[in-house]
């Protein structure tokens, strides 16, 4: 399964740049393509696209979303094991282990220390187990 | 389908610099899983009998486990395995950090090399791609330098596995270390990747790992975790050791409950044993001639498990792993921040070479780790070599000066300085305690404490005759992470494979000597269900847990979308082990020749501390093993398949 790109496309490049895996080829003002073998489904290219010219695996066109708007990660320390599968999952490698609260075990829980390079894909909420990872927009508001 | 692995290999000849993919049907994930299983299909069919193992028809695959990446926990540990040239079989090592998922987000469940390089070189896979890049200016370089230089090179982000200097100069007890100082350590492995001139792997993948059921895999996770979290407050470090003392002078034992374990590793790793091993019996001391009395609980002190954690900056954990027994500790020593020492290289380098000198242990550990070298054959040689130097078989003269007595750290330091350089005695010693024993002569061999040509691991088989079972009977002997009586009692696979026996809650100590069907069962099981560990790349640590709590078949169901029962796994887990017998019968070795030395099975019998008077008839719980196995109890032949 992977994510397509439709005739819709202006070749503006945003999603090139912006592919955590570098799936996405074509030139300046062409239409662009997805090779299918590396598409991860990240829908970064999808949230990205100015023209509304990326379709998911579903043949769905995908909505664009300001950048600013996307969802990041909130971490809940509490249920947190924690086990880094979060922070080895993330395409773009967003995400760190913390230095350790003093006074309690040294145990490193991750955080988002690159917010700048996430892509709102939710991996790591989907992929922990203990859901101690949640998607949110609630940034905006702080 | 999802089914939990990639479902295709990669193959890299080094000779002509060529990559190929294969793809591997689902018929032989379900008869061998992946991880080791799938490694020793593939050797067994493809490596031609009689390989040299530092030649170019030997394979060197890195693989993943089953499990890796489906959200199940325990599960990060990656293998590596090849032809060994350390005991001229089957050899795997096994480690965790965070490589094996890496193998996996690459697109493969393995990377298999063949053939040897011209020159230095290094495999990098960035994003499905791969490429061999020379490695001309890392060739001399440490793993930890090495790894550094190449993750910076990579972008910042890339997974490593890199030989050092022990491995480039082919020492045969070298290993393949990841995340700056694990390692893969054993069947000298290191030697076969410095053989074919590749430094080092750098994964750079974010493929998504299919699952049949991800919510099913997590909803598991989720209670296993409970078990893991499950913690109340327990005794000092050096109080710990009076537990051991106790069980020692207790005519009757209980059976283990892993969630004891679990307990102590989570607080402090494994060097939560340190002390209690040495009093139980369990700790080899001086070269196995020593005991508890020799090095009790005043000389120990220095590496009680608080010690350790006193210097603990923060713990570490590997992938997927919500237990963390790992841990950074800052050294005063050149190195600063280190892992800390695993209880294997603490014991190695400490209690069996009478060193109670808490830095030295942790620079050899930092030194072995950065050169590639394993911490159990270089302590189990530089044991053996001061045993000589007690004989008076290796002089002061022919240790380039150094006065080798028992606990002489700074001379330790010095020697396996050199065992890494290849210089001077370091030479000798550099591929193990049996090679160098060959090349002295004088009867040196009497003091090699190995079974099949590999150092034995910290725990005595005269305290639980399990382990001396499993240092003689498995494909890659002298390994402690496959079975024991004592892991058997914490496995509890009784709770879910129908037919093996539950071990009485308290027994008298006599029982674990006696030979018997119910042992060889219980030996037999812990094989195979290692076996299917490894090919779903759990660590052993979780499985301590015990099968009720650590849901392995379950998740192998949920992730593939098998129906299998526990007893079809351990069917394939004992397809494993004959495969891995078969490939050392193929390749010349007689399963009789890899039977641990006489002063480790008691003969003679130890005559104080607290393995006094014990021996056992390994010759018949061998027999009975290999009975058990299906094979000729006589030979150790697999019949049949």
């Amino acid at each position: 399964m992977s994510y397509r790109i439709t005739e819709t496309c202006n070749g503006c490049g945003a999603c090139v740049k912006l592919c955590p895996v570098g799936a996405i080829t074509g030139e300046k003002k062409n239409i662009h393509l997805i090779d299918s073998l590396l598409c991860i489904e990240c829908g970064a290219c999808g949230r990205i696209c100015p023209t509304a010219a990326v379709k998911d695996s579903f043949g769905i066109v995908c909505e664009r979303i300001k950048r600013s708007a996307w969802e990041k990660p909130q971490f809940d320390l509490k249920t947190c094991m924690p086990c880094g599968i979060c922070i080895e999952t993330c395409p773009v490698n967003c995400l760190a282990p913390a230095e350790p609260v003093s006074g309690r075990e040294l145990h490193s829980h991750p955080f988002l220390k690159e917010d700048k390079r996430c892509i709102g894909c939710g991996f790591c909420a989907s992929e922990c187990p203990v859901r101690a990872v949640r998607m949110s927009r609630s940034f905006l508001a702080e | 389908m999802n089914r939990g692995y990639m479902g295709k290999i990669l193959w890299v000849d080094l000779t002509v610099k060529e990559f190929r993919e294969e793809a591997i049907p689902d018929e032989i994930y379900e008869k061998y899983l992946s991880g080791t299983g799938l490694a020793a299909w593939l050797l067994s069919e493809r490596l031609p009998a009689g390989a040299d193992p530092l030649g170019p028809e030997n394979i060197l695959a890195f693989v993943s486990g089953l499990l890796t990446g489906t959200d199940s926990l325990f599960t990060g540990r990656w293998m590596v395995a090849g032809k060994s040239p350390l005991t001229g079989g089957w050899g795997d090592a096994n480690c965790g950090g965070n490589l094996s998922p890496a193998i996996k987000r690459c697109g493969f469940d393995g990377i298999f090399f063949t053939g040897v390089s011209e020159k230095p070189v290094y495999l990098l896979i960035n994003h499905g791609r791969p490429e061999l890049r020379d490695a001309g200016h890392l060739w001399g370089k440490d793993t930890a330098e090495t790894e550094e230089y190449l993750i910076a090179e990579a972008g910042g982000h890339a997974r490593v596995a890199a030989i050092g200097p022990a491995g480039e100069n082919l020492s045969l007890i070298s290993g393949i270390c990841n995340d700056r100082g694990r390692i893969a350590a054993r069947s000298g492995l290191g030697a076969v990747m410095g053989s074919k001139r590749l430094k080092a792997l750098v994964l750079n993948g974010k493929k998504r790992i299919p699952v049949y059921q991800r919510a099913e895999v997590q909803r598991l996770s989720r209670q296993c975790n409970k078990w893991v979290q499950l913690q109340p407050p327990f005794i000092s470090g050096p109080m710990a050791a009076y537990v051991g003392t106790l069980m020692r002078v207790l005519p009757t034992q209980m059976a283990m409950e892993g969630m004891v374990y679990k307990i102590l590793l989570k607080k402090w790793g494994t060097v939560s044993m340190n002390q209690m091993s040495v009093e139980i019996g369990d700790a080899p001391v001086m070269n196995w001639k020593g005991s508890n009395v020799d090095w009790g609980i005043g000389k120990s002190l220095s590496v009680n498990p608080d010690a350790f954690k006193a210097r603990e900056k923060v713990k570490y954990h590997c992938y997927s792993c919500p237990l963390g027994c790992g841990g950074v500790c800052a050294t005063k020593g050149p190195y600063g921040d280190v892992h800390k020492p695993e209880y294997e290289s603490v014991l190695a380098l400490g209690g069996l070479c009478m060193n109670g000198d808490l830095e030295s242990i942790f620079t050899m550990n930092e030194m072995l780790n950065r050169a590639g070298m394993d911490t159990i054959s270089a302590g189990g040689t530089v044991a053996f070599a001061m045993e000589c130097y007690e004989q008076g078989i290796l002089t002061r003269e022919d240790l380039d000066g150094l006065d080798l007595t028992w606990g002489n750290a700074a001379a330790m330091i010095t020697l396996v300085g050199k065992m890494i350089r290849r210089e001077g005695v370091g030479d000798l010693l550099a591929d193990g305690s049996v090679q160098a024993a060959r090349k002295i002569g004088k009867g040196a061999e009497a003091y090699t404490m190995h079974a099949g040509g590999q150092e034995l691991p910290m725990h005595d088989g005269r305290n639980d005759p399990g382990f001396n079972v499993h240092y003689s009977v498995e494909a890659t002997p002298g390994r402690h992470t496959i079975g024991a009586q004592l892991y058997y009692e914490m496995f509890q696979l009784w709770k879910r494979v129908r037919g093996l026996p539950r071990p009485p809650l308290v027994y008298h100590k006599d029982r674990k000597y006696v030979a018997d069907e119910e042992k060889a069962v219980m030996a037999a099981a812990c094989s195979k269900f290692m076996n299917v560990a490894n090919g779903a790349g759990l660590c052993m640590f979780g499985l301590f847990l015990g099968a009720a709590r650590i849901p392995t078949f379950e998740w192998l169901n949920a992730a593939t979308g098998w129906r299998k029962a526990p007893e079809e796994y351990m069917a394939i887990g004992a397809r494993i082990q004959t495969l891995k017998q078969n490939f050392n019968i193929k390749h010349g070795i007689d399963p009789r020749s890899f039977r641990a030395v006489d002063r480790v099975v008691g003969r003679p019998p130890q005559n104080r501390g607290a393995n006094k008077g014990r021996a056992m008839d390994i010759e018949k719980m061998r027999s009975d093993y290999w009975h058990q196995c299906g094979w000729n109890p006589k030979t150790g032949h697999p019949q049949g398949e």
